[in-house]
């Protein structure tokens, strides 16, 4: 921990608690700070300091047209910026009442779930740092490389593509490259079995992690808490399953589910997802049909959207994703909402399960809800 | 300022200081996510000698990875008032240039230099990992040779600086960043 002070608060009766800031300059809060205040070695009470990175992003959003602001929506949540663009895309095809054809919707769900993929590599990079066991880290990062040059040669980016458009995607797929992504795929699914060896199945990780920060399925609920926080309390709630969009309501999988929500079910979840994202992929490339890739939409720099408003979720790596837009019939939107997942399991759940965990598990709790500071701040 | 000369001029110690760079780790805004692969297996910046460090004393380089917001940029100048002379800045992604995409938000800093001062610029938005390591070895080199006098110039125009910094955050903005800290806590 570098920036930290320590105070003093009060000292009656033998009893003396010290507040401990944490953060922003820190290698696992990443982008904001926690201010703690603890008894011993054990917190009392936990508040998040965030707003860091606020670019005000809702107020940027209402002078662009809304092709602009594709690039620019797409920018709230860094490590896992397809599901933003897809989200709000999907608010404007609503607005628009167009139905996206169905290569694209294949298309999609590949790109999205090798967003997926990448954005929980990267994770567990971050995940590995917090309990000390670099190599998996280093492992981590470099297979992630290989997804991310797969979306620079189809997009031309490496993190930011903007590539899912209100009315489909951008480009076709270029030749082979289906095959180089089996080639990643299958890879992947070989390299997952040593991460168990070296880091999931752990047994360092396993006593670092098992029962810390439990929450139950009904405190997740009545915080708001989705994706894999809520889900490894047992709950299988899943947008791709519940409210389909893109290719999920033709894809066969299964949804993971933790059982006692705490650390270690969290990050077993993440885990599974991994594997069955690639099932997702190896299927939907199998299926992809052939066709246009972009439904017409009415200009291809701006138009003018008919009045209405519309909410837009899709499930990304951290939880649920929604634009709500509303549009008073000009070529700018009137108003954006972004719905972001880290929100809440960044800041209430974090503040209420932070309570009696020692202060070498704090990076472990911070880290095994995956949040996303940027989002947070918007 | 007898002792700057002494350092400015001595080879040996310039070359020990360019292969040496640790970097604080610090990421501000969305080009953090970049920096773990430059780190890691496939680019890999420490054979360069380059080590992010946790300990802001032991560092000599400030990478500022993207937007700074005026709440960030406190943060900023007091690290790197903390960091011990010589030490760097390399700047990274256009937003601290101009603020890049987010030139009309009200809440991001337009001009990073008047602030703090940069040694190498990166452009791009998010510049690659062959970008940034492409900036590192400009800046090993502009230590080698002697040039990279950021934390000079931000000895001698102190005033300068002060003044800019004074001017966004309002006087006593240290003090005030103390007491809201404790405000937060008590609340
Ligand atoms: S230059 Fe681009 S990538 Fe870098 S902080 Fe700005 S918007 Fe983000």
């Amino acid at each position: 921990m570098s920036i930290q002070e320590m105070r003093r608060i009060s000292g009656e009766g033998g009893r003396e608690t010290f507040e401990l800031i944490i953060g922003p300059v820190h290698m696992e809060t990443e982008n904001f700070s926690i201010i703690v205040t603890v008894e011993g070695d054990t917190v009392v009470e936990a508040k998040v300091n965030a707003g860091f990175l606020h670019r005000a992003f809702e107020k940027l959003a209402e002078n662009r047209t809304y092709i602009q602001n594709v690039p620019l929506l797409l920018r709230v949540c860094v490590p896992d910026p397809d599901h933003a663009e897809t989200a709000y895309s999907m608010a404007v095809e609503q607005l628009l009442d167009i139905e996206i054809p169905d290569r694209a919707k294949y298309i999609r769900t590949i790109v999205l779930e090798m967003a997926r993929i990448s954005a929980h590599l990267f994770w567990t990079f971050g995940m590995s740092a917090a309990v000390g066991l670099y190599t998996v880290g280093q492992w981590s990062v470099a297979d992630r490389e290989r997804f991310i040059e797969l979306f620079e040669e189809l997009t031309g980016a490496r993190i930011y593509h903007i590539y899912n458009f209100p009315g489909g995607v951008r480009y076709d797929l270029p030749m082979g490259w289906t095959d180089k992504l089996m080639k990643v795929v299958n890879y992947m699914e070989k390299r997952l079995k040593e991460y168990d060896k070296v880091f999931f199945e752990n047994d360092i990780l396993i006593t670092r992690s098992r029962g810390l920060a439990k929450i139950s399925t009904e405190e997740a609920i009545s915080l708001g808490v989705t994706g894999p926080n809520l889900r490894a309390t047992g709950v299988p709630y899943d947008f791709r399953k519940l409210d389909p969009y893109a290719a999920y309501p033709y894809i066969d999988f299964e949804i993971p589910t933790g059982k006692y929500g705490d650390a270690y079910d969290r990050i077993m979840v993440r885990r599974r997802e991994i594997e069955i994202s690639l099932n997702i992929i190896k299927q939907a490339i199998k299926e992809l049909p052939s066709g246009p890739i972009m439904a017409p939409i009415p200009h291809p720099l701006y138009y003018n959207v008919p009045p209405g408003d519309a909410y837009a979720r899709v499930e990304s790596s951290k939880g649920e994703f929604g634009f709500y837009v509303v549009s008073d019939g000009s070529d700018r939107p009137w108003r954006v909402h972004i719905r972001g997942p880290s929100f809440i399991h960044g800041v209430q759940l974090l503040e209420k399960l932070l309570k009696n965990v020692r202060i070498a598990d704090i990076p472990v709790v911070l880290k095994s809800l995956d949040n996303c500071p940027p989002d947070i701040d918007r | 300022m007898m002792g700057f000369q002494v350092l400015e001029t001595s080879k040996l110690l310039n070359y020990a200081r360019a292969r040496s760079l640790w970097i604080v780790t610090f990421c501000t805004g969305c080009g953090g996510v970049e920096l773990p692969p430059t780190a890691t297996a496939r680019f890999d910046f420490e054979r360069f000698g380059i080590i992010s460090t946790p300990s802001i004393r032991q560092a000599d380089l400030l990478l500022i990875t993207g937007y700074v917001t005026p709440k960030t940029l406190k943060r900023i100048i007091i690290v790197y008032e903390m960091m011990r002379n010589p030490k760097y800045i390399i700047a990274h992604g256009s937003c601290p240039v101009n603020a890049g995409i987010y030139w009309d938000s009200y809440n991001t800093v337009k001009k990073l230099d008047l602030y703090i001062p940069v040694d190498v610029w990166i452009a791009g938005c998010m510049p690659r990992p062959e970008a940034i390591l492409r900036a590192l070895v400009k800046l090993m080199k502009m230590v080698k040779e002697g040039k990279a006098l950021g934390w000079k110039r931000y000895l001698e125009n102190f005033e300068f600086y002060r003044k800019n910094q004074d001017r966004l955050f309002g006087k006593d903005w240290r003090k005030r960043e103390i007491e809201k800290l404790r405000f937060y806590i008590h609340d």
